[in-house]
């Protein structure tokens, strides 16, 4: 007997049209003068919030201002550069800290009552404010998902102009996880009306830092 | 499955448009929607190059769809994703219980898919013994009324805030006010927090499966789909065969028109690319991941004449574009599909016979064939359905003659002329303010207005002009 599978390629192949070649790859038409203005006034536009400091000491010193206002009990780390080999609880000591796939006790768990989860990122679209970050060893999925506030320290050097600049230098094969971010989680489910937060994190911050010199 | 006569359209349609909650409800939601996405789109770089590009794409990959479809298989399968062929909707269906059943779920999250309302897998589940919970808030808003979804992008978009409340009141145990759409936003998120936490298997539809890699795209708002691949240990993806994108390059492309076509955004804010299960060292996600390949009539539409309908993205550009879905809603067209993409995919996919009023269900002005991100010409396709209906079945003995009659009729200017001589004498009775009144079984919502003919034709007054009388 033909399986499923033999018997659906056989139909889907035995009237298709003669093929032509495959379309050549699109290429952004995207030049943007300053990758990082753009970035952040897109993702301004969607809801989230961005903003670029000099360099990496920079960040950490906005990250303090950012936790302190948000007044963060429960932070969430992925145990990625930059924060890797940075004693955050030395820094912060008011805070209870937990490192993705390193501390005790349930991540999970952990993540689900998180008022922060901070990460870095992959790269960073310009064009429309958007995050790429991925899972790996260290980075968890949870951690930018299930807390009340995401917060992503990004290196400039990470700014790509859209979607097509990212896949053409996309390196192969892919991470078993990749989100695009772009905003804080919303719907407009109920009579059109915005609301913010609904299953991922109510706000959604990018620092983007001078790694450049 | 599903089916829709003459008269099932008539009725329902005739029902929403005396409905003014609905009428509003719609005309407010694909208003937003396609102004938003006008907006969108004038953002975009040559836009017209990206919509050809699409095109292209899409046309090139259908016509190597075997191939791709293997590599698709192969890649997944070297990811460690589990890929299974299911011929029609109880393959599919037995696929996922049995899955489900192998990990002993009771407990299945589900983040929006269309392809899962097309084989009504929450029935079977719950058939099962396994409680399908819809995440997405609109999906789940219709799951609580017991009700299919009315859009493909705005599943909820017919209720409004006031019914939604009644509905989560009933699942609190508590009166929640209506005014307050947040606060009913954040009931959900706690509610199925909870859910997401406890399940046993995610399911998800598949946008896009990207061959190069085995990857199964998944686009949402408000990070259901992340939540679905992230929290339960099993991740069930299902996704329609015609879904393949060969490349990256060419996922970059759909991306670039999705959002921007269906809801306005420049993206959505969530897109997730799963490439099999966790990997060594990952603090979390999956660890089974199992695709179901649904055929369910799409291969035999491979080489059609109908198989430019495959090359649909599912923005829901169409819906919007439509003058009939904006008057009839959703629920007219039968479930799942609805608007212009529905009225030629529901024919294709449960028989032509059956849905007998869907290819009716457009004035063929052209709207939807304008906003298509994939050019898909829809109008050719519905007109192409109705005209297979007229040679297989539609037209009884009389309206043969009738229709054999008026074409005679417009073959013969003499014939014509004297036939509207006439005319003009017996549409006296019938004729108010240069309009005629139509008998009832023609005109059954009574908004149809047919011209009476005019005291004197065009070509009489011409003559005369041309001879210098007027
Ligand atoms: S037919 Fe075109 S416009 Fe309609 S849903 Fe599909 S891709 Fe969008």
């Amino acid at each position: 007997m033909i399986t499923a599978r033999d018997d659906i390629l056989k139909r889907s192949k035995q009237r298709a049209r003669a093929a032509g070649d495959h379309p050549p790859a699109w290429r952004s038409r995207r030049q943007f003068d300053d990758l990082s203005r753009r970035f952040v006034d897109s993702l301004a536009a969607v809801h989230g919030e961005a903003c670029v400091v000099p360099s990496l000491e920079a960040a950490f010193a906005r990250l303090g201002d950012l936790l302190a206002e948000i007044g963060a009990g429960r932070v969430v780390v992925n145990d990625e550069p930059p924060f890797s080999g940075v004693d955050m609880a030395a820094r912060w000591p008011d805070i209870e800290w937990h490192v993705a796939g390193r501390s005790a006790g349930d991540l999970r768990a952990f993540c689900a009552a998180a008022d922060v989860g901070l990460s870095s990122a992959d790269a960073a679209l310009a064009e429309t404010g958007t995050l790429v970050v991925t899972s790996g060893p260290g980075r968890s999925r949870l951690v930018t998902l299930l807390v009340s506030v995401h917060i992503a320290l990004v290196p400039v050097s990470r700014l790509t102009a859209d979607l097509f600049t990212w896949t053409a230098g996309r390196s192969t094969p892919p991470p078993a996880m990749i989100t695009l971010i772009s905003g804080p989680s919303k719907t407009a489910d109920i009579e059109q009306v915005m609301a913010i937060g609904v299953h991922g994190p109510k706000r959604f911050i990018v620092i983007l830092y001078g790694d450049e010199d | 499955m599903s089916s829709v006569s003459f008269k099932d359209f008539r009725t329902s349609a005739a029902r929403a448009i005396a409905d003014v909650r609905l009428q509003s409800a719609i005309d407010g939601a694909t208003l937003t929607f396609r102004t938003g996405r006008v907006k969108a789109l004038a953002d975009l770089p040559d836009v017209d190059g990206l919509r050809d590009q699409l095109k292209a794409i899409r046309s090139a990959t259908l016509a190597r769809l075997a191939d791709h479809l293997e590599m698709f298989e192969q890649q997944a399968r070297a990811a460690g994703s589990h890929v299974y062929w299911a011929r029609d909707a109880a393959e599919a269906n037995r696929f996922v219980l049995d899955i489900a059943q192998q990990h002993g779920a009771k407990l299945a999250v589900k983040s929006k898919s269309m392809a899962t309302e097309e084989i009504h897998l929450n029935a079977e589940l719950q058939n099962a013994g396994i409680t399908p919970v819809e995440t997405d808030l609109g999906e789940w808003i219709i799951q609580l009324a017991g009700e299919p979804p009315s859009h493909i992008i705005g599943p909820a978009l017919h209720k409004t805030r006031e019914q939604v409340a009644e509905l989560f009141s009933r699942e609190v145990g508590r009166t929640l006010p209506p005014d307050d759409i947040p606060m009913l936003t954040a009931e959900a998120r706690r509610l199925l927090r909870e859910q997401f936490l406890a399940a046993d298997i995610g399911i998800s539809g598949a946008n896009i499966g990207v061959a190069e890699t085995g990857s199964v795209v998944l686009v949402t708002n408000e990070g259901n789909g992340r939540l679905v691949t992230s929290a339960p240990p099993v991740h069930i993806a299902i996704m329609g065969i015609e879904k393949i994108a060969p490349t990256w390059d060419d996922a970059a492309v759909w991306l670039a028109l999705l959002a921007r076509s269906s809801t306005g955004q420049p993206m959505s804010c969530y897109t997730t690319a799963i490439t099999g299960p966790a990997r060594d060292g990952d603090p979390d996600g999956p660890r089974e991941v199992y695709i179901v390949l649904l055929d369910n009539g799409r291969a035999d539409l491979v080489g059609s004449d109908y198989d430019e309908i495959l090359q649909c993205i599912r923005c829901g550009a169409c819906l919007n574009a439509c003058p009939v879905y904006q008057e009839v809603g959703g629920h007219s067209y039968g479930v799942p599909y609805s608007g212009p993409v529905g009225a030629v995919l529901m024919p294709l996919l449960y028989g032509l016979a059956e849905n007998e009023a869907l290819p009716h269900a457009s004035s063929l002005c052209g709207a939807c064939l304008d906003v298509c991100p994939a050019r898909i010409d829809l109008p050719r396709l519905l007109l192409k359905l109705r005209a297979e209906e007229v040679r297989e079945h539609m037209l009884t003995p009389q309206e043969r003659l009738l229709e054999n009659a008026v074409a005679f009729v417009l073959r013969h200017p003499r014939l014509y002329r004297a036939l509207t001589g006439l005319g003009r004498i017996f549409q006296r009775p019938l004729a108010r303010g240069g309009l005629l009144r139509l008998p009832r079984r023609l005109n059954p919502a009574g908004e149809r207005q047919l011209p009476a003919l005019a005291k004197r034709s065009f070509r009489s007054m011409w003559n005369e002009i041309k001879d210098g009388q007027l």
